[in-house]
C-alpha cells in the first residue's frame, strides 16, 4: 500500500489528492490532499474518481500499426522509425507545412514543450496547435490585445474576498465544481451573484440576477449594460484615466446600444439589463468569471474584448477580489498554451514571427526555425480535407468527437496520407489511425501541470504503465532523437530546465520549488514568489485597451426549416468525449445515453415525452438522443452534450469560425427535431 | 494495567506487532495531513488533526475485488493477506465507526469480503493530548489497547486480551498520571441529537431540504469520506475470458444511485438525496441498529465544499 | 481462520430452454448445475450474473412445486438483460440466492385471493399461482387480474390460456389499448376498473400486488373502498435497483427497511406510510 500525492487530471481548477496503490500494483483509490490551497480536502465526483479508468481493460498497451486495412501490434522501435520515416518522406516531397501536430491539453507542460519542439524544431513546420483553439482561443486573443496576457488575472482564493461574482458562459458547479463550489461560499457569505445564462444553471438558482439573453447575443447585452452604467455615471474614472487607453472611442461605440435595442435583440427586459449594470458597477471588488459560453461564438473574440472592457470600465483589475477570470477547462489547457503548442507563439507566447526570440530558440535548439505561423488546428482540419495538410500526429486528443461538423473532421481524417495518433484508449480518432502509440496516463508519468490560476504544479507517477505503454515525454524524446536533436532519455524535470531557461514567465520555475503548492506563473527568477494577480500596477501590455466592439449576429440563426436553437456543452459527470469516463464506473452509471434538453413547452407542442428517442437534425448531420424535458433551456432551445460516440452533437455542430481565433460556433446552430 | 511507553518502549511495541502484523501507522505526507500507511519504521505521528483518510478503508476499501470469474462459470475469491492487519493511533471517533461498520458487515448474513480483511485485526487506540494543537482526545476503548498522551509522557492500556499479551513485560505506570488530562467520555453533539430528534418526529419541512439541496454539487465527497457510510456499487471488468468482479464505494448523493433500467427513480431528486443522505444516519440506522449512523468524526463537513455536512446542516437545522 | 461461503460467488446454472414471450420479454428455463433444486419459495428472486455485466435481480417465475427446473420471464430493459436475450439454450449463467421474503402463504390460505399484476409484475406472481394450481386444496378462490399495456405485451399468453379455461381459477387480462386489428378478447382499461367490475367475497380476501410504480395508489385506493381494509390485507411485492441482494449494498433501501432482505414482498401497511415507497 502506498500513496503518491499528484494534481487531479480533469479540469483546470488544479486540485490536488492522494492516489492510493494497493498490493497488487493498482490503484484502489483517491483522497483529497487536505493541506493543497486549491483543493482543500475536497474534491469534485470526477477527482474522487480520477482512478477509476486507469485499469480499464481497454488500454492501449502495444503499438499498432495498419497492415492490409487492419490495426496490428508492432514493437516500439519499428513503429517510431516508421513514424519518423513517414513524417520526412511527406515533409520532403510536399514541404514541411504539410504536417501538422496536435498537442494535448491533457499532457504535462514538459511534453507540450518537446512536441511543440519537434514541431519546430524536428520537422520545420509551425503547424502545432490543440484543443485550446476549441476552448479558450478567443480568450488568448482578446486578452492578449487589451491587456497583453490572456490567462485568469486573479486567483481562486479572490472568490474570498469579493463583492460580487459575475459568471457568464460558465456552468460553474458543472465544469469547474470547485470552483463552483466557491462561488456558492461567496454567495452564503454574503457577496452578489449575477447569472448571466441562457440556461438555469446551479448557480442562476442562487443568483440574485439571472439574464438569460439568447444564445449569441451577448455583445449587446454587454454592450448595453456598459452604455447604462455610462449613463448612471458609474464607471471608475480614476481608473480609466490612469491605466486605460482608448476610452474615447469606446465611448462613442456604445451609443447605439440603448437598453429597448439590447432588449430587443437579446430578449431580456430592460430593467434586468438596468439591474444588472447598476448592481455590477457599485460593486466596489467585482469579478467576472467565464468559459465556453462566451468563447465559442464565430465572434468569440468580441465577446471576450466586451467582458475586458466592462472590468476596465468599472476598474476591476488588479486588485485582490476582482479580475477577468475565464476558466480554462483541461487540467493543461493552461500550460499547453504557456508552452508554445500553438501555431504561432513559442512558450510564454513569444512570438515565433519575432526574429530575436526565433533567434533565441534556434540558438539553443542548434536549428532553423521557421518564421511564418503556422496553422490552427479548425484551419487544419479544412486543410487537410483539400489535402493541403498530408500526414499529421495527434498527441492525446480526439478531434472525430470534439471539433464541430463530424463529416468535414472525419473526411479531413480520412484523406491524409498518414495519421499517428498517441493515445491511451482506442478513440474514434485512433480508430483511423495509421499508427497508433500506446502512451502512459497521468497516474503513470511524471509532469507538470499548470492551473486555470496559472499555479504550476507537479503531477507523480504512481504506478507502471500497462504492457508496453510509454509516457509521451519518452516517445517524444525518441522521435527528436530521429530527427537528430538531443534525445538522451532525461526526465520531465531536465525538460523543465530547458523551459526555464527559455520561457520567461517560468525562468524561476524548478521541479524542488513546485513542491508543495506550486508557483503561480510569471514566475521570472529563481527567488521569485509567483505572481497570484496580474496586471497589478501595469498591464502587461502597459496601458489596458478598450477595445469597440459591434454585435454580429450568430452565423446560423434558427429558422423555418431549422427551427431550434442549438446549445452544445458538457454534464458534470464526464469529461469531453468520454473516453476516460465513460469507462469508469460510478460516471459511466450516471449519463449512459445521449440526450437533449428541450422546454416542456415545446415537448407539449411536439408531443414528447420524456426518454423518448429524438432525431436532431442539423444542415450537417443528423444524431438520435433521448429527450429530457426539463425548463433549465429556454424555449425554442436544445441543449445536447457533447461526450456521447452514440448522439455525437459535433455532427450537428457549425464550424464556423470566428476570423481572429479560428474557434468554431460551438454554442448556436440550427436544427431541427423529429420523433424516431 | 496501565503501562507507561518510553520512545524506546513505543519502538519496542511496534516490533512487537510487526512480527505477526502488517502494522499501519498515521504518517505525515508533504501536505501536513496524517494518512495510515505501512509503518516504515521509527516513531509513528500520534499527534495532529484526525486522519485524514477515513480507516474504515482499510476494510472497505473505494475499490475492493470481490472474485474473478471466467466463462465456464468457475468462481475463484481473492485469498486473504498472509499476516492480519494491526492499525494504530485510532480515536475515539475511529473506533466507533469502525464497531459500527463491523456491526453493519458481520450481522447475518456476514459479508466475507469485509470478514476477510478485518479479522484477527488488531487495533491500537489513541487518546489524551494527540488532538491537533494538542487538544485532548476522549477515551477510546472499543480496541485491543490504548495509547494514552499524558503531559512528558506516553501511557498505554490493555481492553483486550491481545493487547495485554503485547504490552507484557513494560513498566507499569501510576494510575494517577492520568488524572493530568480530561477523561470524560465523549458525547455526540448535542445539536446532531437534536436534530436527530427534529427528524424522527418529522418535524423537518420540505423547504429545508429543498433549499441544502440546491446547494450539493454532487461530489459524493460526504459520503466517500465517511466512515460509517457502507453502499457499494459493483463493476465488472474483462480482461480475455476472465472477469475481475469489484465493489466500490457508491454515493446516494448520485441521481443513478437508485435509478432503475426503466427512468423510474425513487430518489429521483437532489431534495430526495439530501435527505436521504441525513435520514438515513439520525433515523433509519437508530431503527435498525439502536444507534445513530453519524459517530460526529466530521469528515464530511471537511470534505464538503459547500459547506452542508452533516454538522454544519444540523446546526442549520436545530437553530431554525 | 473460519471465513463463511461467499455472499457474492454465483452459482453456474444450465439453460435448457428460451422462448419468446413478447416481443421484449422471454422466458428462460433453467438449473443448477449440480441439479439441486433452487429451494425457493414464490415472491423470492435471485441475482443472475453475466461476466462483464454484473448483476441483476430477477423473480422466480416458476413455483417450487414443478421441480429443480426453473423459469424466469425477463423483459429487454439494458445491457445485461439484452445479452440474456442473446443466449442460446447450453450457456452457462451465474446465479446467487433465493433472495428475500417469500409470499407470506400461511396468510392466503384462509379466504378468497386477488392476485393483481401489471405488466412485467406477472413473473413473481406466476409463481405463487402455479403453487395455487398444485395444491389446489390450500387454498380459497384464486382471481387473477393482470393488465399490460397492448395485447402484444401481455407476458404468458399460454399460461393465461390455461388458467383462462381452468374452472379453479378466475383469471381476467385487460390492456390500456387494443389495437383495430386484433382478435383479443379481455378487458380495455386500466385495472382498478376492472377490479370493479370483479364479483368477490371481500370478507377474508386478501390481496397481492405485483406491478410498475405508478399501478400501486390507484389498485390499493379502489382495494380499499370494495372492502380490503385493515391490516395484513395486501401484500405487495416492489422493485428496486439492487446490486447484493442481502442487505449491505444501500441501493434498495426503502427508509429504513431494505427491499432486498426485508421485502421484496410486504404488507401494505409496513411500507405505506414510508416515504419513496410507493
Ligand atoms: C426484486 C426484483 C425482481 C425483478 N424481477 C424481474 C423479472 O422477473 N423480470 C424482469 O424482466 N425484470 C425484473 N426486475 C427488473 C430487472 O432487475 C431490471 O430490468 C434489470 O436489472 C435491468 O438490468 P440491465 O443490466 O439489463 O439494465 P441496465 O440499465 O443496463 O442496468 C443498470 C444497472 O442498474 C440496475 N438496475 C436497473 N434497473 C433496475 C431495476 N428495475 N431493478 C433493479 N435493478 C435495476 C441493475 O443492477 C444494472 O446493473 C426485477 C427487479 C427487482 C428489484
Ligand atoms: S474540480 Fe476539477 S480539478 Fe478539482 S477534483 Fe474536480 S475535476 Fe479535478
Ligand atoms: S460526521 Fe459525517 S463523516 Fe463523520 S460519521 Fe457523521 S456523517 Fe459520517
Ligand atoms: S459533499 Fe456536499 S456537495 Fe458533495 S455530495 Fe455531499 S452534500 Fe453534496
Ligand atoms: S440489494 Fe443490496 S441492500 Fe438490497
Amino acid at each position: 500500500m502506498k500513496t503518491t500525492l499528484t494534481t487531479c487530471p480533469w479540469c483546470g481548477t488544479g486540485c490536488n489528492f492522494y492516489l492510493f496503490t494497493d498490493e497488487r500494483g493498482q490503484l484502489s483509490g483517491v483522497e483529497p490532499a487536505a493541506g493543497h490551497p486549491v483543493s482543500r480536502g475536497q474534491l469534485c465526483l470526477k477527482g474522487w474518481n480520477a482512478h477509476a479508468f486507469v485499469a480499464h481493460p481497454e488500454r492501449l498497451t502495444v503499438p499498432l500499426y495498419r497492415r492490409q486495412g487492419e490495426l496490428v501490434p508492432c514493437d516500439w522501435n519499428s513503429a517510431l522509425d516508421l513514424l519518423h520515416e513517414r513524417l520526412s518522406a511527406i515533409a520532403e516531397r510536399h514541404g514541411p507545412d504539410s504536417l501538422m501536430f496536435l498537442a494535448s491539453a491533457k499532457a504535462s507542460n514538459e511534453e507540450n514543450f518537446l512536441l511543440m519542439k519537434l514541431a519546430r524544431a524536428g520537422f520545420g513546420t509551425n503547424n502545432i496547435d490543440h484543443c485550446a483553439r476549441l476552448c479558450h482561443s478567443s480568450t488568448v486573443f482578446g486578452l492578449a490585445e487589451t491587456l497583453g496576457s490572456g490567462a485568469m488575472t486573479n486567483s481562486l482564493d479572490c472568490f474570498e474576498q469579493t463583492d460580487l461574482v459575475l459568471v457568464i458562459g460558465s456552468n460553474t458547479t458543472e465544469q469547474h465544481p470547485l470552483i463552483g463550489s466557491r462561488i456558492l461560499q461567496a454567495k452564503q457569505r454574503g457577496a452578489d451573484l449575477i447569472v448571466i445564462d441562457s440556461r438555469t444553471i446551479r448557480l442562476a438558482r442562487h443568483a440574485d440576477l439571472h439574464l438569460r439573453p439568447r444564445n449569441g447575443t451577448d455583445v449587446a447585452l454587454l454592450c448595453g449594460i456598459m452604455r447604462q452604467i455610462l449613463a448612471d455615471g458609474l464607471e471608475d474614472r480614476d481608473f480609466i484615466a490612469a491605466r486605460c487607453e482608448n476610452f474615447a472611442a469606446f465611448e462613442t461605440s456604445l451609443r447605439d446600444c440603448t437598453p429597448e435595442r439590447v432588449a430587443a435583440i437579446t430578449g431580456e427586459p430592460e430593467e434586468q439589463l438596468v439591474a444588472a449594470a447598476r448592481r455590477f458597477a457599485r460593486a466596489e471588488k467585482a469579478m467576472i468569471v467565464f468559459a465556453m459560453g462566451i468563447t465559442q461564438h464565430s465572434h468569440g473574440v468580441d465577446n471576450v474584448r466586451a467582458l475586458s472592457n466592462l472590468a476596465l470600465l468599472t476598474g476591476n483589475l488588479g486588485r485582490p477580489g476582482t479580475g477577468i477570470n475565464p476558466l480554462r477547462g483541461q487540467n493543461n489547457v493552461q500550460g499547453a498554451c504557456d508552452m508554445g503548442a500553438l501555431p504561432d507563439v513559442y512558450s510564454g507566447y513569444q512570438k515565433v514571427s519575432d526574429p530575436a526570440v526565433r533567434k533565441k530558440f534556434a540558438a539553443a535548439w542548434g536549428v532553423d526555425l521557421p518564421e511564418q505561423p503556422g496553422l490552427m488546428a479548425t484551419h487544419a482540419m479544412e486543410a487537410a480535407a483539400e489535402g493541403r495538410i498530408r500526414g499529421m500526429l495527434i498527441m492525446g486528443e480526439n478531434p472525430l468527437l470534439s471539433e464541430a461538423n463530424q463529416g468535414l473532421i472525419r473526411q479531413a481524417l480520412q484523406k491524409l496520407e498518414f495519421l499517428a495518433v498517441i493515445d491511451i484508449f482506442p478513440t474514434e480518432t485512433a480508430q483511423l489511425a495509421d499508427l497508433v502509440l500506446p502512451a502512459a496516463c497521468y497516474a503513470e508519468r511524471d509532469g507538470s501541470y499548470t492551473s486555470t490560476e496559472r499555479r504550476v504544479q507537479r503531477g507523480r507517477k504512481a504506478i507502471e504503465p500497462p504492457g508496453e505503454a510509454r509516457a509521451d515525454w519518452q516517445i517524444l524524446r525518441a522521435l527528436l532523437g530521429r530527427c537528430g536533436l538531443q534525445a538522451d532519455d532525461t526526465g520531465p524535470e531536465q525538460t523543465m530546465m530547458e523551459i526555464s531557461t527559455l520561457t520567461p514567465s517560468y525562468a524561476g520555475i524548478s521541479y524542488p520549488r513546485l513542491e508543495g503548492a506550486g508557483l503561480q506563473w510569471p514566475c521570472p527568477e529563481a527567488e521569485h514568489p509567483g505572481t497570484p494577480i496580474l496586471h497589478v500596477e501595469n498591464c502587461s501590455r502597459g496601458k489596458a485597451r478598450f477595445s469597440p466592439v459591434t454585435y454580429r449576429p450568430s452565423a446560423e440563426v434558427p429558422d423555418t426549416d431549422y427551427p431550434f436553437l442549438l446549445n452544445t456543452g458538457r454534464t458534470g459527470v464526464h469529461w469531453h468525449t468520454g473516453s476516460m469516463t465513460r469507462r469508469s464506473h460510478l460516471l459511466d452509471r450516471e449519463e449512459r445515453e445521449p440526450y437533449v434538453e428541450i422546454h416542456p413547452q415545446d415537448a407539449a407542442r411536439h408531443q414528447l415525452k420524456e426518454r423518448q428517442p429524438l432525431q436532431i437534425s442539423s444542415r450537417r448531420g443528423s444524431i438520435e438522443a433521448l429527450a429530457r424535458i426539463t425548463d433549465r433551456v429556454p424555449a425554442g432551445q436544445l441543449f445536447i452534450p457533447f461526450h456521447f460516440v452514440e448522439g455525437a452533437a459535433n455532427a450537428l455542430t457549425n464550424n464556423a469560425l470566428d476570423p481572429e481565433s479560428g474557434i468554431p460556433e460551438f454554442k448556436v446552430c440550427a436544427v431541427r427535431l423529429q420523433p424516431c | 494495567m496501565l503501562k507507561q511507553l518510553a520512545e524506546k518502549d513505543l519502538l519496542r511495541l511496534l516490533e512487537r506487532i510487526a512480527t505477526r502484523r502488517r502494522l499501519l501507522t498515521p504518517q505525515r505526507q508533504s501536505d501536513g495531513s496524517r494518512l495510515l500507511l505501512p509503518w516504515p519504521g521509527g516513531l509513528p505521528e500520534l499527534v495532529g488533526t484526525p486522519l485524514q483518510r477515513k480507516p474504515t478503508e482499510i476494510f472497505f476499501p473505494q475499490l475492493e475485488l470481490l472474485m474473478e470469474l471466467d466463462n465456464s462459470g468457475d468462481v475463484r475469491l481473492p485469498v486473504p493477506a498472509d499476516k492480519p492487519v494491526a492499525l494504530l493511533g485510532l480515536d475515539h471517533f475511529d473506533l466507533a465507526a469502525i464497531a459500527f461498520l463491523d456491526r453493519f458487515f458481520l450481522s447475518r448474513p456476514t459479508d466475507d469480503a469485509y470478514l476477510r480483511r478485518r479479522h484477527d485485526a488488531l487495533l491500537v487506540g489513541l487518546s489524551g493530548l494527540a488532538g491537533p494543537q494538542g487538544a485532548t482526545l476522549p477515551p477510546a476503548e472499543t480496541c485491543d489497547l490504548e495509547l494514552i498522551l499524558v503531559p512528558d509522557k506516553l501511557l498505554a492500556r490493555p481492553h483486550a486480551k491481545l493487547g495485554e499479551e503485547l504490552l507484557a513485560g513494560f513498566t507499569a505506570a501510576d494510575p494517577t498520571a492520568l488524572r493530568a488530562i480530561d477523561r470524560s467520555p465523549a458525547e455526540r453533539p448535542a445539536t446532531l441529537l437534536a436534530a436527530a430528534r427534529l427528524l424522527q418526529e418529522d418535524q423537518v419541512p420540505e423547504a429545508f431540504w429543498e433549499e441544502i439541496a440546491a446547494r450539493c454539487i454532487a461530489c459524493g465527497g460526504c459520503n466517500f469520506a465517511c466512515p460509517t457510510c457502507n453502499c457499494f456499487g459493483v463493476q465488472d471488468r474483462t480482461f480475455g475470458n476472465r472477469t475481475e468482479r469489484s465493489r466500490l464505494w457508491d454515493s446516494c448523493q448520485l441521481d443513478a444511485f437508485m435509478r432503475e433500467a426503466g427512468g423510474h427513480n425513487p430518489l429521483g431528486t437532489e431534495t430526495l438525496r439530501t435527505r436521504r443522505r441525513v435520514y438515513h444516519k439520525l433515523v433509519a440506522d437508530p431503527l435498525r441498529w439502536g444507534e445513530l449512523g453519524c459517530v460526529a468524526c466530521g469528515r464530511c463537513d471537511r470534505a464538503c465544499p459547500t459547506g452542508i455536512g452533516m454538522l454544519a446542516l444540523c446546526e442549520d437545522l436545530v437553530r431554525r | 481462520m473460519t471465513i463463511p461461503a461467499s455472499l457474492y460467488a454465483p452459482r453456474p446454472c444450465r439453460l435448457l430452454e428460451t422462448s419468446d414471450l413478447t416481443p421484449q420479454e422471454k422466458l428462460f428455463r433453467l438449473q443448477l448445475a449440480d441439479d439441486t433444486s433452487l429451494g425457493h419459495q414464490p415472491g423470492q428472486f435471485i441475482q443472475l450474473s453475466l461476466p462483464g455485466l454484473t448483476e441483476a435481480p430477477i423473480s422466480i417465475a416458476s413455483s417450487p412445486t414443478r421441480g429443480p427446473v426453473f423459469e424466469l420471464g425477463v423483459r429487454r430493459a439494458g445491457r445485461l438483460t439484452s445479452a440474456l436475450h442473446q443466449l442460446a439454450p447450453g450457456a452457462t449463467i451465474g446465479i446467487r440466492g433465493p433472495f428475500g421474503r417469500p409470499f407470506q402463504l400461511d396468510a392466503l390460505r384462509s379466504g378468497p385471493l386477488l392476485l393483481i399484476a401489471g405488466g412485467c409484475g406477472l413473473a413473481p406472481l406466476r409463481s405463487l399461482i402455479q403453487y395455487c394450481q398444485d395444491r389446489p386444496e390450500e387454498f380459497g378462490a384464486v382471481h387473477i387480474l393482470y393488465g399490460a399495456r397492448s395485447p402484444a405485451d401481455l407476458m404468458f399468453k399460454d399460461d393465461l390460456a390455461v388458467w383462462q379455461r381452468s374452472d379453479r381459477l378466475d383469471c381476467r387480462t385487460t390492456v390500456d389499448r387494443t389495437p383495430a386489428a386484433s382478435c383479443y378478447d379481455g378487458d380495455t382499461g386500466l385495472l382498478p376498473e376492472l377490479l370493479s367490475r370483479l364479483d368477490f367475497d371481500p370478507t377474508d380476501c386478501r390481496a397481492v400486488l405485483v406491478g410498475p410504480p405508478p399501478m400501486y395508489r390507484p389498485v390499493i385506493a379502489e382495494l380499499r373502498r370494495l372492502g380490503l381494509d385493515g391490516d395484513r390485507r395486501i401484500m405487495l411485492s416492489l422493485e428496486r435497483q439492487m446490486r447484493c441482494g442481502v442487505g449491505k449494498c444501500g441501493h434498495c433501501s426503502i427508509e429504513h427497511l431494505s427491499c432486498c432482505s426485508d421485502g421484496p414482498v410486504f404488507w401494505l401497511e409496513e411500507v405505506e406510510n414510508l416515504r419513496g415507497a410507493l
